[in-house]
C-alpha cells in the first residue's frame, strides 16, 4: 500500500476533527490583541533588572528566570546535532581534500577573486561581531544562541570565499566536536555550581556585579558562554557533515 | 477592529498554508520547508500574544527599567522555537538525505511502507 494523496487527505481531515475543536475554544478565549501585559511578563520586566543587573531581561529570562527549560533545549538542540552526525556519519568526505561529486551537465563556475577578497574582509568582521553579540547577551539584544549561529555561519563563508579544503583546516571535526560537548558540560556544570554553594540547581548565588557591565548578572554571562560554545559546535558539526555530502564517495572496502 | 485581528489571522494562516503544503507535499525537502512556515506561524502567534501597545522592547539599557515594555517570557519562547525548529529541520534533512540514497526517491507518494 502507497500512501496517496486520499489517504493523506483522509489523515489530515482526521487530525483536524479532532484538534479543531480544541484550537476554535482557545481562540475564543485568547486575549484581546496589545491590551494588557500577561501577569508573568510584567513581573518579570518590573523584578528582573533590579535583581539581575541584566538590561536584557529576555537574555535573563532563558539563562536565570527559566534556566532549566534552557538546559532542557539545550539538550534537545545537542541530540539533535547527534541524530544528524549518526545519519550521515562515514562513507563520503571523512578525507578533507576529496574532489566534488561530479555531475553531468551542471557547470562548476570558478571562483570569484571579488569573493574570495570580500570574504577575506568579512569573515573577520563577522566573527568580531559574533563574538561581540555572545559577550553582551545579558545587556543588549543578542546572546549564546545567536552568536552560535552567526559564529558556525561565520566559518562558513570561508567555504564560499577560499573553498571547502581551506573550511575544513578552520573547523576541524575534533575541535568543534570538543567543543559542542564541553558547552553542554558546561551547561550542567554551571547548573551544579550553585549546588556546590550551598544553594539549588541553577540557583544564581554568584555576586551580581555592577549593572550594564558584561560581568554583571551572576551566572548569566557564564551560561551563555557555554551556550554559545555548544551552538557553535553543534552548528559547525552539522554543517561539516552536509557538506561531506557533496564530496566523492571513498572507494569501498578502504574503511 | 481589523488591525487588532491581523496578527491571530497571519498565524492561522501561516499555520494553515503550511498544513496544506505538508498535506499535498510531493517532495520531502519541500515538506521540511512547509513545516518551517508553520512554525512561523507558532512566532507569529506567541509574540502577537506578548504585543501591548505604546511599550518598546524588554530591554532596559537605553531607557531606565519600569518603562512600559512588552512580554520577554514570550520573546524567550520564540528564541527557543527558533533554535530548536533549526536542530529539528537539520535532522529532517539529514533523513531526506539518507532516504534519497537508500530509495532514490523524496516523492512521499512513491514510498513503500517498509515490510
Amino acid at each position: 500500500m502507497k500512501y496517496s494523496l486520499v489517504l493523506r487527505y483522509a489523515l489530515c481531515i482526521l487530525a483536524l476533527i479532532v484538534l479543531a475543536p480544541a484550537a476554535v475554544l482557545v481562540a475564543l478565549h485568547m486575549p484581546a490583541f496589545g491590551e494588557q501585559l500577561p501577569a508573568y511578563g510584567a513581573t518579570v520586566n518590573a523584578h528582573v533588572p533590579y535583581m539581575r543587573q541584566a538590561t536584557n531581561v529576555v537574555t535573563a529570562i532563558i539563562f536565570d528566570v527559566r534556566g532549566v527549560d534552557t538546559l532542557g533545549e539545550e539538550f534537545i538542540f545537542v541530540a539533535a546535532i547527534t541524530g544528524l552526525a549518526v545519519l550521515l556519519r562515514g562513507g563520503r568526505g571523512e578525507d578533507a581534500s576529496r574532489k566534488p561529486i561530479h555531475t553531468d551537465g551542471r557547470w562548476l563556475p570558478a571562483r570569484s577573486e571579488a569573493v574570495a577578497l570580500l570574504i577575506r574582509w568579512m569573515l573577520p568582521a563577522t566573527v568580531a561581531f559574533s563574538i561581540y553579540v555572545m559577550a553582551h547577551g545579558q545587556l543588549t539584544p543578542g546572546g549564546g544562541f545567536q552568536a552560535g549561529a552567526m559564529l558556525a555561519s561565520a566559518l562558513l563563508l570561508l567555504f564560499l570565499g577560499d573553498g571547502y579544503r581551506s573550511w575544513r583546516q578552520v573547523t576541524p571535526p575534533t575541535v568543534m566536536h570538543v567543543l559542542e560537548a564541553l558547552g553542554a558540560v558546561g551547561c550542567v556544570g554551571v547548573g551544579l555550581l550553585p549546588l556546590a554553594l550551598g544553594a539549588g540547581f541553577l540557583e544564581n548565588v554568584l555576586p551580581q556585579g555592577q549593572p550594564k557591565s558584561l560581568t554583571g548578572g551572576g551566572l548569566i554571562p557564564l551560561f551563555n558562554v557555554a551556550v554559545g560554545m555548544a551552538i557553535t559546535g553543534g552548528f559547525a558539526n552539522a554543517l561539516v557533515e552536509f557538506l561531506e555530502e557533496t564530496r566523492e564517495p571513498e572507494a569501498e572496502g578502504e574503511q | 477592529m481589523l488591525l487588532r485581528l491581523l496578527p491571530w489571522l497571519a498565524a492561522a494562516w501561516l499555520m494553515a498554508v503550511g498544513i496544506y503544503g505538508m498535506v499535498t507535499s510531493r517532495h520531502y525537502v519541500h515538506l521540511i520547508g512547509c513545516l518551517s512556515v508553520v512554525q512561523s506561524g507558532t512566532y507569529v502567534l506567541l509574540l502577537a500574544i506578548g504585543f501591548v501597545w505604546h511599550s518598546g522592547p524588554p530591554i532596559f539599557y537605553d531607557h531606565p527599567p519600569g518603562t512600559p515594555a512588552v512580554d520577554p517570557v514570550m520573546q524567550a519562547l520564540v528564541l527557543t522555537d527558533v533554535v530548536v525548529g533549526a536542530a529539528v529541520s537539520a535532522l529532517l534533512l539529514a533523513l531526506a538525505l539518507q532516504l534519497h540514497k537508500r530509495r532514490n526517491t523524496l516523492d512521499p507518494q512513491e514510498l513503500e511502507p517498509i515490510p
